[in-house]
């Protein structure tokens, strides 16, 4: 589901560390110039091979671990339509982990060393993730809002440059599709309930909002790094621009439905830019630091997963088998 | 660690004791595995990703709910990535063609004007023999 | 046709796929390994699946009340499925095996029902075939490749083996209009679909080095409304939600 947002940390690389070959290099920047894509034992620029591993790693443990906060309805989703719907939902996110993880793989870095780095901290997720999904009506509101908003944010991903993860977000943008529709049913569904459902939703969305608005990140600070980022194709639009687009669709998609956010500040500017109130960025960096109300259950999850499971794994492992990347 | 919401999460053991960072050893998530899907009889298999599994068995097993459960196939095949032989990409000017092979372009062939002026020819013949 | 046998042999076969997907559903994110965890979750989908078309019919037909309100709003007491089903999954190993016997009780079933005289269920059970076919092709893979891995995998299925075949057994525990349902064409009968499940079963644990304990006595009850301690909390759980506002939609 997730186009894992904004994940911090990237600012930190600086992809001109690297000394790379300048005509490679120049040959490279003119593919990407004609619009071609970069596949996986094309030469690249090391600071372009780094960067992506990170963002297409960080992006598939987005999935995994997105697929727990909705995961905590599965066994009690009201009726058949909305029990099968769920399971089929978080069974996309596996998926779309599935194909992320092996997107990553086809630049050098394994699928087990993926794991490693998110169990021991190293690598981080979105963190949209870190809150809870205390009532139904959260599995509504991530179904539709999160999943809008990560939508604006891999469309815009899958024109980049690097072929796998653009073949891989083509496929889970097609199935996002089913996700936002369904969660927009959802959502509708409480909307126009009873009182006790709308009171329901009118929290969730109260709880959700400011995670929202950080989905993206903080404002882009303009920078040599960022620049190179654009010109690679690797960051193809700016945190501000895309919050942008997504308020501008979804916040009337709510408020058709007499739902509102808790935000008397927040509304479209002449330019088509949006106004909020400040969303208590300290409060985003400490969450990113683990110190949300989840970050602990989250990855001791999956740390029992990769425990609990072992035995099958070793089990089938074959000592003599041969190992090669995936080849896209 | 706070008692989860999900009740499934509530019954592991994490609730009483938080489990350790496993570590993770190198190739246990098995091999990688090609899986093709021929959408309908008639047409061709065609790439559609990568599985991890431990044999053929098992990858097909997996194969056929992460590459057909969205999309209608009627079969499908999976080859051990390692069996699987490619040029570079490097090389892929050696796929660039030069215009000079118009003998193997349908294009390349162009009878109509001969057949045109065989007929004018023979129908003067006819014409000059009445 | 006898209506009430009928009526019984599908509510029976309803609640079975509704409480053994539930609890497939468990693991549904959580898995081994994220292509199992996929494939998995497709095998937890479809028996819901199953479980809302048979409910459908059943107020389609008999004119019972709408499948939410008998899925997810019953008595404990009223549901039939087998406590097989119903019994929360200690390991992966004994979700397996559990698989493994249920489906390929279903695989039978639903093969046998293709020539009921009953023909909507005749219908639906020529619908779902393929699907459960799957559903035994996944069981049977896993049983075989981990029966006859590794000392720890094969004790590990062995354990659950042991401790799912009474209950196993269950899943024939003959229903009140047996008779009937043979007399009328309905449907074979249980006795005769347990015979045809050992034999399909049999080769196969042979061959993954696994064995059947012998002399077993069946755990019944299930059918009846006679549950383990297992059902209510699901029951409760499942219902959560819809319960929480009677006649609202969701």
């Amino acid at each position: 589901m997730y186009g894992g947002g904004y994940i911090p940390g990237q600012e930190n690389e600086k992809p001109d560390q690297f000394q790379d070959d300048p005509v490679k290099l120049k040959e490279f920047e003119e593919r990407i110039d004609r619009g071609e894509k970069i596949e996986p034992h094309d030469w690249m620029p090391r600071g372009y091979r780094k960067q992506l591993i990170r963002m297409i790693e960080q992006h598939a443990h987005s999935e995994i671990i997105g697929a727990l906060p909705e995961g905590t309805w599965i066994t009690r989703a009201p009726g058949f339509r909305r029990k099968m719907a769920l399971i089929a939902k978080v069974q996309d996110e596996v998926g779309h982990g599935q194909l992320l993880y092996n997107a990553a793989e086809t630049l050098g870095k394994s699928r087990e060393e993926m794991m490693a780095d998110l169990l021991s901290g190293k690598s981080k997720y979105s963190n949209v993730f870190n809150y809870p999904a205390k009532t139904w009506a959260d599995v509504a509101v991530i179904g539709f809002l999160i999943d809008a908003a990560a939508i604006v944010n891999q469309v815009a991903n899958s024109k980049g440059s690097y072929g796998p993860y653009c073949r891989a977000l083509e496929r889970i943008c097609y199935e996002e599709s089913f996700h936002l529709k369904q969660g927009h049913d959802a959502f509708v569904a409480l909307a126009t309930g009873t009182k006790k459902q709308r009171a329901m939703l009118q929290d969730a969305v109260n709880r959700w909002y400011r995670p929202i608005i950080h989905f993206f990140g903080p404002p882009d600070v303009a920078s040599v790094h960022t620049e190179k980022l654009m010109r690679w194709k690797v960051k193809m639009m700016s945190n501000d621009a895309m919050r942008n687009q997504f308020l501008s669709s979804y916040v009337p998609k709510v408020r058709e439905l007499g739902i509102d956010f808790p935000d008397p500040n927040l509304r479209k500017n002449a330019d088509g830019t949006w106004s909020f109130s400040d969303p208590d960025w300290d409060e985003f960096k400490r969450v990113v630091r683990g110190d949300g109300p989840c970050n602990k259950e989250r990855l001791a999850v999956r740390k029992w997963v990769e425990t609990e499971h072992r035995w099958i794994r070793e089990a089938l492992f074959n000592p003599s088998a041969k190992y090669t990347l995936p080849l896209s | 660690m706070e008692k989860s919401l999900d009740p499934r999460i509530q019954r592991l053991d994490i609730q009483r004791e938080e489990p350790k960072t496993p570590d993770i050893k190198t190739h246990e998530y098995w091999s990688t595995y090609e899986v093709f899907v021929q959408s309908k009889r008639g047409k061709q298999h065609v790439h559609a990703g990568t599985v991890h599994a431990p044999d053929p068995q098992l990858a097909l097993v997996f194969a056929k709910e992460q590459f057909g459960r969205r999309q209608h196939c009627v079969n499908m095949w999976v080859v051990a990535t390692t069996e699987i032989f490619a040029f570079r990409y490097d090389d892929s000017d050696m796929f660039e063609t030069v215009p000079e092979k118009l003998h193997r372009e349908p294009g390349g062939y162009k009878v109509r004007d001969k057949i045109e002026a065989y007929r004018k020819k023979i129908s003067q013949q006819k014409a000059d023999k009445s | 046709m006898n209506k009430e046998a009928a009526k019984e042999l599908m509510l029976k076969m309803a609640d079975d796929a509704l409480i053994y997907g539930h609890r497939l559903s468990e693991w549904t994110g959580i898995g081994p390994i994220l292509e199992e965890d996929i494939a998995f979750s497709s095998i937890s989908q479809d028996k819901v699946g199953h479980a809302w078309q048979l409910y459908q019919l059943l107020e389609q037909d008999f004119g019972m009340p709408d499948p939410d309100r008998l899925g997810f709003e019953r008595k404990e007491s009223e549901y039939k499925c087998s406590q097989l089903n119903e019994l929360y999954t200690r390991d992966y190993a004994f979700a397996l095996i559990r698989h493994f016997f249920m489906d390929h009780a279903e695989f039978i079933r639903y093969s046998l029902l293709r020539a009921s005289s009953y023909e909507s269920l005749a219908q639906l059970a020529k619908k779902v075939r393929g699907e459960i076919k799957y559903h035994v092709l996944h069981a049977d893979t896993w049983v075989k490749k981990l029966g006859a891995a590794t000392e720890e995998s094969h004790s590990r299925m062995q354990a659950a083996l042991n401790e799912a075949f009474p209950y196993a057994l269950g899943l024939f525990e003959p229903g009140p209009f047996e008779q009937e349902l043979i007399d009328s064409g309905v449907f074979i009968g249980e006795g005769q679909l347990q015979a045809e499940w050992l034999d399909e079963i049999r080769p196969i644990i042979e061959e993954s080095g696994l064995q059947l304990t012998s002399n077993t006595e069946a755990i019944t009850g299930g059918r009846s409304g006679n549950h383990s301690s297992d059902l209510a909390p699901l029951l409760e759980e499942m219902s959560e939600v819809i319960c929480s506002e009677p006649g609202a939609s969701w």
